[in-house]
Parts: structure tokens; C-alpha cells; sequence
């Protein structure tokens, strides 16, 4: 038995050198500069592709506004498909752009845009954007309604093309126990370190609670670099610049907080942060930081008995380091394009793109249906829209007051950069705050030293 | 071989009635702690099972709570509802009980030939392939997936049932479990049938398949379990609405609204309702061919 | 083992499993080979144009990377401590299933289950049970919750252990993952077990009732060798997964393959590969997938050759 299987072994060694000398060619994923054909969108009848993660409410408003689309371009067919979660919309693209099989458009968020991109399978936008083939190009007043913050979004990838689309938006935001914090008149934290003296003057009311979640480590940790100014990652050059002094105190801070009991994060503490929040046990928190797309999660059940929310729940900016200099993260999808052999494809995928970004009944009903804040500025006079926002309360329309705490920060709204590997330091960062913040030791330099030089060897190694 | 070792056993009718008493004792404390330790064992592999069930009947407030609860606070049916509308769970049940059924089908038969030939022919390199075979179970998987993705893709097979059904037909792994079983079997009964003129498939359909007839149940089981639980593959290769089975139609098809995220107490039910009629099949599937086996067994 | 006339027959019957095989598995593997020995291929990188030397240098890079050791250790703990565990435990049940009356049908059933319940329902209760909800590390601790174990065994006054949850130890999370693969494990061994105890005489166990044998001693001296194929099958197929054991600590630890702030602490090379090709090396998870190739084999084939004296055909 042994000897045959070194033979076996033997002979598909052999096998696979033949093979590798083979020479492979495969399909090319299409032209990334893209050139717009001349005379635009020529009527032909194109069938594109979409790839999403809607869930079946917001499929049921997309298909609507496929209709009123259908009614300007009537032959551009599209399909559109849920493909799991954002992890899956990109593995399933990444394996159709090695046969050339992939969408038209997908979801997308920067990172994934970056990796496509490595096989050149993104289209550049500027071509179109700018294109004065009639009812191509945006026009200045429709540049001008995009906030400003999300529409540069399509800029990050290290050259100066634009790649991507913003579709609808969410941020991080402080849900706080407003209930609580009349009664004791608290006052809202607008930097770190009123933040701070909060915590502890929370502790001395209530000294079994933790009086903040964080939801998200690497959040927190990416929009402390930025609200200081200090080096996170690069597009182009050294990838990876977290590792520094200033980043290096920061984490120590708040290993000190999370010490002394004032906060938490949904991996430290082993439970959504929005359960603790919300929660009327033992220990709870009476803030929160979480997405401002997942209000509802931030809201506490109704009391059985009297129909009422046990108490009422306020929306703020998260803290800064200089409150005059906001910094607060940017989330959620944008679209993106893919290159095909036919070009009327491309033409026609940003048609579509196109309406879905500047229609104003579509991303009024998008952004109240789905939780997430429209991109473009006009929405605001949207009827619907504006009634929405009106209504916005801590109890019933929490939704909405997240939105309109959203929509006020507008001018605030950062993106890292996004290159191949930004997700992998995305991860590393994340797993550094748990570590320098938990971890016993006698040396807390040392701990957050090694830490951050791991960090950084980590994903030198897997990028 | 342990055969005719208890061949011939003398015994004294005193020596019995001797050992019987204490053999009685004996008897009731080990039924209690045989019965005590099966009843941990299935309390240990239902808890599961549980989960899923109280998970389906909990609200998704409840089910984000911080402290687990064991029994739901307020049982909601809501989410059966919500599974049986939002999901087409006809097309899905309809597209998993075919690929199902037919690569159960086509695979048994080939398992059943490649087991007979390694358990019972000979020919020159016998040895050397299955060896190879068996390496092949050794390399991970995983790197497979791109490779087959882009045979598939030139054969022009995404979107079909062939995609789901023929790529993964042939399980080593049952293989070397039927020939194993095969391999008990007597050369004596082989060569008998020889001897009588009988062909190798008609010996195999007469005599080997019954004797070997649990096995190739759980061989049965296994596979259709494989089929009803597959995801990745599925996932990739048959993306449409029309095509797709029922972890993939399940898995993608209840995400909340604003953030996104599954709601698992949903989906714990959507799964729970086509989990019950296939457990009940197999229940019955499992009695009915029993039945039809002798129980003689496979030695003497 | 008995000669055939006719040679060209047991290829008509091997044809169609060679043909799948070859095209959907053997042509996989060769191109891993392929692949593993292109200098820092990628598959992004190949579809721009991008073209690999041939060498050793991914292989150079899988063992260059710095918690390579910690993979290799935890695939080879775990592998060796759950194989014999859930394999002598499964003959247990399955023999003690075997031996009883009334009952037997519906545990059997009972032991089916698992196979309609899904992994994902799997994963989330181990997690429950063992999670600790609550500030651990904070200075004074504060639990909100210690999870079902925790709370069991504080019935005995043993004070709550940290399996999973941040700050937990290495052997702490050994023991989650253990219990866990072994429970993972279990239906199906009882399955081919019981499968296989169907298929053997009644009329052995009269002699051995007749005999006035012990027990344990009928356990040994007849059940186990008659069960020996189906054993070995066992043991050797196990070994195969259990060197390749990776979704199972998802289930309990999630994509990063650790306690939270203990990134790949329990990584394997199976969750190193799924790393490598997450970061697009696929030249890199085909070395590593060689590598545990080379590792298993040899296992396999010690197995083999203790099987060979031991399996009673």
C-alpha cells in the first residue's frame, strides 16, 4: 500500500507540471476606462443583471421603481437578485469575474470594489458622470444634491477615478436613555472627555451598571484615528500606518475606562450592546453607540400591561476630540458597475444606477422603508419624506429621529481609504481594541506595543 | 476470525441456576444505567433541536436579549407565518425533493457498482486505485470550489439541476463505507454462486445488497441528509429563483429590514417547518425497508 | 478475495465513478498542484494579466507565517483528542442501543434528529451555553450572565469558568471545542455503527449468554472484532476530517477563529487556507493544502497498517 501511494503520488506530480505548462488564457473582465459609445444609449434591448442584499420590503420598492424605469427605457430589462449578505455578494462576484460570468451591477462596499478591481473588473464612472451624450451625464445642479461625503465615497480607491455610486447611507450615532438622564439631569457629551466625567458621574447613581456600549470595536477604533487626524491605512503606498503613538494613547484611555467599568463593546461583553441597553436587568447600559440604520434594535419592548415604552430614548453625534471638527463614519452600500464586451450594457447599467441615485420619490421611499438616509439633499422636500422626518420621536418613530440625527451631520462624514486589504485591517484593528482593553498584565506599554506590531505584521502577511 | 471459536459450549445445569440470581440483580441495575445513559445522551443530542423549535417561537426582540431564555416569554406564531409567505417554499421543496432524490438515486448506484468491484473483483492496479481514491479524500476541499465552478461554467450547466445533481455523484467516502461492509461477506457464498452459474450483478442484487442492507440505509440517510443540507455549491451554481433549494431560498430569505442581519427566529422556523415532514418521511422510509430485510445477518 | 474472468467488467462498473472523479476531483487537484508551485499566484491578479514564476516560494511563505506553528498545534490536538473520544463513546451508545428492548426504536430516532436540525440552530446553543454575558474584564468583574454550564456546575460550587468569552484561556477554549466536535461527531458514528452491529449474528451473543460471559468481556472479544471494519472505517475517516476540522470553530468562535481579542488562537490549517484565499493567495492555500495533504497521508497510512492486522474481514 505504501509504495503505490508514492507512485500515485509520484504520478500526479508529474501530471500537474504538464498541466502548469499549459499556458491559460481567460476571458479579460472588460475594459476598466470605459469610452462612451457615440449617440449614448441606442435603444437596443439589454438584459443586466443586479446583485443585492435587500430583504423582500425593499425588494417589493425596488421592483415598484423598476416599473417607472421600465417606462422611460423599455427595453432594458433588469433582473435583480438577493445574494445573501455582503460577504456572499462578493464571494459569489469574485468567482463569476474569473469566467467573465459576473453582474452588471452589484452592491458594493469599498473593499470589495478594491479587490474586483485587482482584475480590472470595476468600470471607471467619469467617462459617463461627464459624458454629454443626451440623458447620460449628471448635470451640475444633480452633482451639486449629492451630500458631499457620500458622493466622494466613489473617490477612495488611491487614483482619482470614480468608481462607485452612493445608494443610501447610515452612520454611528448615541442612542441615550433620555428618561434617565432628565431625571438626573445629565448633560450630552459632546467630546471624549466630557464623555468621561459623564461615565463617572453615571457610576456614582447607578454603580452596578456600564454606563456605555460600543457596538462596533473597529468603528471606534478607525473614527478615533480620524477624529484626531492621525494615520490609519494608505491607498497607495505603505498600506497599513496604524501604528502610532497617538492611536497607541488612545487605546490606552480607553483600556482605562474599560477597567474602571464605564464601557463596554458587543464582543466584551458578549451580547448585542443594543440588549443591554434596552434591557431592564441587573446591569445596564444607558448609552449606546451603534448604527443609526439599526434604531429599532435601540428601543425597549412596549410594557405588556400599559402599552408604553418603559422609557424614552434620545439620538445624538457620537463624541469627538474637537467638537468643532466632527468626524463620524460613513456605512452602508453603493453601486457599482461591471465591464462587459457589450458597451450598450455598461450605457444602460448606468442608466439605471443613475435613476436609483438621483430619483427623489425612489430614495424618499427607499430611506424610509429601509432605516438607511437618502444621498441626495432634495429628498428633504420629498412630501412623504418630509412628513417622516416630522414625526420623528423616541418611542414609535425612532426610525426617523435616527435619520434626521444622521441628516444633520452631513458636512461630518469620512471613509478610509479602501484598497485590497482594507478589510483584513478593518479586522486586525478591531481585534486590537478587545485585546489592549481586556487583557491582564503588568506592563501595559508592552501588552499595546506587541499588540499594534502585530496588527500591522498580520496584515502585511494576508494582503 | 472469530468464527466457530464458541463453536461447541458444555454446560452444567447447576452452574446456571447458580449464576442466574445474581444474573437477575445484575440485570435490572444494568438496564437502569443502560437506559440512564441513553436518555442523557438523547436529552444531549435533542437540546438542538429544542433551540430551534423555541427560537422559531420567539419574538426578535426576545430572541436579541442579552440572558438567553430557555422557554419563550410570549410564544408568537408570527414567524411561521412570515416563513411560509416570504420564502417560495413550494418551488424550493419542490427543486430539493428532485436533486434529492434522484443524486440518492444514481449515487447508491454507483457507490453500490465501485464498493462490489473493490470488495469483490480482482484485477492488476486494484489496490494501487483504491489507494488513490482514499487520497483524495486527504486534500481540503475548499480549493475545489473555483476549479469545478468554471467546469461547470464551460459545459454550460449553472442554472440547471445536472449542477446540483452529477458534480458530486461519486462520495469516496461511501464507497469505502459499502465495500467495507461488502468485505464480510463470505467468498464462500461468491463462489458458490459461481459454481451455480449465477452473473456477478444478479449475485450482487441477490445477495449482497440485502445482507449489506443497513448500511446502505445509512449510506441512504446520509445522502439525502447531504443533498437537503448543502449550501455552498447550490448557492453558487444556481443562483435563479427557480433553481435554488431550500437552505439557499431559507438562508437569503429572511434578512431584517434595516440592519440587514438574518432574523434567525424566522428562519428557525422556515427550517423547523421543512425539517418536520423530512424527519417524518425518514421515520416511515426507515420502517417500511426494515421490514423487507432479513435480520439474519451478514457471518455464519 | 476471488479472481475474475473478466477484467474489462470491473472497469464497466468503476467507469462512471472514475469519469466523475477524474473531472470533478482529480482535475481540482491537479490543478492545486498547479497552482501551489506558481510563485505568489493570484487568481485576481492572473485575470489582469499578471504572470507567476515557477518555485518553492509559497510554500516558503505558508511555513514563514508566524502563527504557523499555532495552526499546525491546534489541527493535531484537536484531531487526536476528538477522534478516540467520539469514536469509543459512539461504540458505547451504539452497543448499549443495541442491547436494550423496549425503548430502542425511538432513541434511535432520537439520534437522528440532528440530522434535520440546522447547523446554524447547532452553532448558537453551544454558544449560549457556554457564553458568559457580561463585563469580565473590568475591574470589579460584572456578570450579567455565566451561561447554562456555568450555572450547572456552580450546582457542584465550582465558580464560573471563561470558555469562550474574551480573556479565556487556551485550554479553556481546547475543551469548548472538544466537547463540541465530539457532539458534532457522534449521530454519525452511532449511525455506521449501528449499522454495522445490525448486520452481525445473534446467534454469537446466545453462545456467549449461554457462556456466562462477562459483559465487558463479550464487548471485546466479540463485538469489537466482528464490528472491526466498520471501526477502522471509522477511525480512518475521522482522522481524514479531523486533521481538516474548520466550521466547527466558526460555529463557536466565528471568522476569527478565537476568543475575541485572541485573533487565530485557535486557527487550523484549514482556517489558515480559508485565510489565504480570503486575502487572494490562492497559490499560498494550494501549498498549505499540500502541506496537510503530505501530513494526513502519513496518519492514513500508519492507520492502514494497523488496520491491516487488527480488521477481521
Amino acid at each position: 500500500m505504501k509504495k503505490k501511494l508514492l507512485c500515485v503520488l509520484l504520478i500526479v506530480v508529474m501530471l500537474a507540471t504538464t498541466v502548469s505548462l499549459i499556458a491559460c488564457n481567460k476571458n479579460s473582465a472588460g475594459e476598466a476606462n470605459f469610452v462612451v459609445p457615440e449617440g449614448g444609449y441606442d435603444g437596443s434591448a439589454v438584459t443586466l443583471k443586479f446583485y443585492h442584499t435587500m430583504g423582500a420590503n425593499l425588494r417589493a420598492v425596488l421592483d415598484t421603481y423598476i416599473v417607472e424605469f421600465n417606462k422611460i427605457y423599455p427595453n432594458i430589462t433588469i433582473e435583480h437578485e438577493q445574494v445573501g449578505s455582503y460577504d456572499d455578494v462578493r464571494t459569489q462576484i469574485s468567482t463569476e469575474i474569473n469566467v467573465g460570468a459576473q453582474p452588471n451591477i452589484a452592491y458594493c462596499y469599498p473593499d470589495h470594489v478594491a479587490l474586483y478591481n485587482v482584475a480590472g473588473a470595476v468600470v471607471q464612472l467619469d467617462n459617463l458622470i461627464n459624458s454629454t451624450e443626451e440623458g447620460i451625464g449628471l448635470s451640475d445642479a444633480q452633482k451639486a444634491d449629492f451630500i458631499q461625503g457620500y458622493y466622494n465615497e466613489g473617490k477612495q480607491f488611491g487614483d482619482e477615478f470614480m468608481y462607485t455610486m452612493p445608494l443610501s447611507k447610515s452612520t454611528e450615532v448615541l442612542y441615550y436613555n433620555k428618561t434617565f438622564f432628565d431625571e438626573h439631569n445629565l448633560q450630552l457629551p459632546k467630546t471624549w472627555a466630557e464623555m468621561e466625567a459623564l461615565c463617572a458621574q453615571i457610576k456614582q447613581i447607578d454603580p452596578d451598571c456600564i454606563p456605555l456600549g460600543y457596538d462596533s470595536e473597529a468603528n471606534w477604533f478607525i473614527t478615533m484615528c480620524e477624529q484626531y487626524g492621525s494615520p490609519y491605512t494608505s491607498a497607495t503606498g505603505d498600506h497599513f500606518l496604524f501604528d502610532n503613538d497617538t492611536n497607541k494613547s488612545f487605546v490606552k484611555m480607553f483600556r482605562e475606562w474599560h477597567k474602571k467599568g464605564y464601557v463596554t463593546t458587543q464582543e466584551i461583553y458578549g451580547a448585542y450592546t443594543s440588549g443591554l441597553f434596552i434591557e431592564q436587568v441587573d446591569t445596564n447600559s444607558y448609552m449606546s453607540i451603534g448604527s443609526s440604520a439599526g434604531a429599532t434594535h435601540q428601543r425597549p419592548a412596549k410594557d405588556e400591561t400599559t402599552g408604553e415604552y418603559p422609557f424614552e430614548v434620545g439620538i445624538t453625534t457620537i463624541p469627538q476630540v474637537n467638537a468643532s471638527n466632527p468626524k463620524v463614519i460613513s456605512q452602508g452600500p453603493s453601486l457599482c458597475i461591471f465591464g462587459k464586451e457589450n458597451p450598450q450594457e455598461v450605457v444602460a447599467s448606468w442608466l439605471f444606477v443613475k435613476y436609483l441615485t438621483t430619483t427623489v420619490a425612489f430614495q424618499a421611499e427607499f430611506s424610509m422603508v429601509s432605516g438607511y438616509v437618502p444621498v441626495i439633499k432634495s429628498v428633504g422636500e420629498h412630501p412623504a419624506y418630509a412628513n417622516f422626518i416630522n414625526n420623528a420621536d423616541g418611542g414609535a418613530n425612532i426610525a426617523a429621529l435616527s435619520a434626521k440625527v444622521c441628516l444633520q451631520q452631513e458636512a461630518a462624514y469620512y471613509t478610509s481609504p479602501a484598497f485590497n486589504g482594507s478589510s483584513m485591517a478593518r479586522d486586525e484593528v478591531g481585534a486590537l481594541m478587545i485585546k489592549c482593553l481586556t487583557e491582564n498584565t503588568n506592563d501595559v506599554d508592552a501588552l499595546i506595543n506587541s499588540a499594534f506590531a502585530d496588527a500591522v505584521d498580520e496584515c502585511e502577511y494576508n494582503s | 476470525m472469530a468464527e466457530n471459536k464458541k463453536a461447541t459450549v458444555i454446560m452444567h445445569e447447576r452452574d446456571i441456576e447458580k449464576t442466574s440470581k445474581l444474573q437477575v440483580v445484575n440485570n435490572v441495575f444494568g438496564t437502569f444505567f443502560r437506559y440512564l445513559f441513553l436518555i442523557i445522551v438523547a436529552v444531549v443530542v435533542l437540546f438542538p433541536f429544542y433551540w430551534m423549535i423555541i427560537s422559531s417561537l420567539k419574538t426578535l426582540a426576545e430572541y436579541r436579549l442579552s440572558v438567553p431564555t430557555f422557554w419563550p416569554k410570549q410564544v408568537v406564531w408570527y414567524n411561521y407565518v412570515e416563513a411560509f409567505t416570504a420564502a417560495n417554499l413550494g418551488t424550493l421543496f419542490k427543486n430539493t425533493v428532485i436533486v434529492g432524490v434522484v443524486s440518492t438515486i444514481l449515487s447508491l448506484v454507483i457507490t453500490v457498482l465501485t464498493a462490489f468491484v473493490f470488495a469483490r473483483l480482482e484485477f492488476k492496479g486494484k489496490n494501487a486505485l483504491f489507494a488513490m481514491l482514499l487520497g483524495t479524500m486527504m486534500i481540503p476541499g475548499e480549493l475545489f470550489t473555483i476549479t469545478n465552478y468554471e467546469t461547470v461554467f464551460r459545459l454550460g450547466w449553472l442554472n440547471t439541476y445536472t449542477v446540483l445533481i452529477v458534480p458530486f455523484l461519486v462520495s469516496v467516502f461511501y464507497v469505502y463505507l459499502l465495500r467495507q461492509s461488502f468485505m464480510q461477506i463470505p467468498d464462500s457464498l461468491y463462489l458458490a454462486a459461481k459454481v451455480d452459474g449465477t452473473s456477478d450483478l444478479k449475485y450482487l442484487w441477490k445477495v449482497m445488497i440485502p445482507l449489506a442492507m443497513p448500511t446502505i440505509i445509512s449510506i441512504t440517510i446520509l445522502k439525502m441528509m447531504g443533498a437537503w443540507n448543502s449550501y455552498m455549491w447550490p448557492n453558487l451554481v444556481a443562483r435563479d429563483a427557480d433553481m435554488q433549494l431550500i437552505t439557499n431560498g431559507l438562508r437569503n430569505a429572511f434578512t431584517e429590514a434595516t440592519s440587514g442581519d438574518t432574523n434567525f427566529p424566522v428562519q428557525m422556523a422556515a427550517v423547523a417547518l421543512v425539517s418536520i415532514p423530512l424527519f417524518l418521511v425518514f421515520i416511515f422510509f426507515r420502517k417500511y425497508i426494515m421490514k423487507g430485510v432479513s435480520r439474519s445477518g451478514i457471518k455464519g | 478475495m476471488v479472481d475474475s474472468k473478466h477484467k474489462w467488467k470491473a472497469w464497466l462498473y468503476l467507469s462512471p465513478a472514475l469519469i466523475l472523479l477524474a473531472v470533478f476531483t482529480l482535475y481540482p487537484i491537479v490543478n492545486t498542484i498547479r497552482l501551489a508551485f506558481m510563485e505568489d499566484y493570484g487568481m485576481m491578479k492572473a485575470l489582469s494579466g499578471a504572470t507567476f514564476e515557477f518555485g518553492f516560494g509559497n510554500f516558503e511563505k505558508v511555513v514563514e507565517y508566524r502563527n504557523f506553528t499555532t495552526c499546525l498545534k491546534n489541527t493535531v490536538l484537536l484531531c487526536v483528542l476528538t477522534v478516540p473520544i467520539s469514536t469509543v463513546l459512539a461504540l458505547l451508545i451504539a452497543v448499549t442501543l443495541n442491547s436494550i428492548g423496549p425503548l430502542r426504536r425511538f432513541l434511535q430516532t432520537i439520534y437522528f434528529l440532528p440530522y434535520v436540525t440546522n447547523s446554524i440552530a447547532i452553532g448558537m446553543v453551544f454558544a449560549a451555553m457556554f457564553n458568559i454575558v457580561g463585563n469580565v474584564s473590568a475591574e470589579p468583574p460584572l456578570i450579567t450572565t455565566a451561561g447554562i454550564i456555568n450555572n450547572f456546575l456552580g450546582i457542584f460550587g465550582v465558580e464560573p469558568i471563561n470558555w469562550i468569552n474574551v480573556g479565556s484561556s487556551y485550554w479553556a477554549n481546547i475543551t469548548v471545542m472538544v466537547i463540541y466536535i465530539v457532539w458534532n461527531a457522534l449521530p454519525f458514528k452511532i449511525l455506521i455503527l449501528l449499522g454495522g452491529l445490525q448486520s452481525i449474528n445473534k446467534q454469537y451473543y446466545d453462545a456467549a449468554k449461554v457462556d456466562g460471559t462477562s459483559r465487558a468481556r463479550t464487548l471485546w472479544k466479540i463485538t469489537v472484532p466482528l464490528l472491526s471494519p466498520m471501526i477502522a472505517y471509522v477511525v480512518i475517516t475521522s482522522f481524514m476530517g479531523g486533521f481538516k476540522e474548520y466550521s466547527s470553530i466558526v460555529g463557536i468562535f466565528g471568522e476569527t477563529m478565537g476568543p475575541p481579542g485572541n485573533k487565530g488562537a485557535m486557527n487550523t490549517m484549514v482556517g489558515f487556507i480559508y485565510q489565504s484565499l480570503e486575502g487572494q493567495h490562492q497559490g499560498r492555500a494550494s501549498a498549505a493544502s499540500l502541506i496537510l495533504f503530505a501530513i494526513i497521508m502519513a496518519v492514513t497510512l500508519v492507520n492502514l497498517q494497523v488496520s491491516k492486522k487488527k480488521v477481521h474481514y
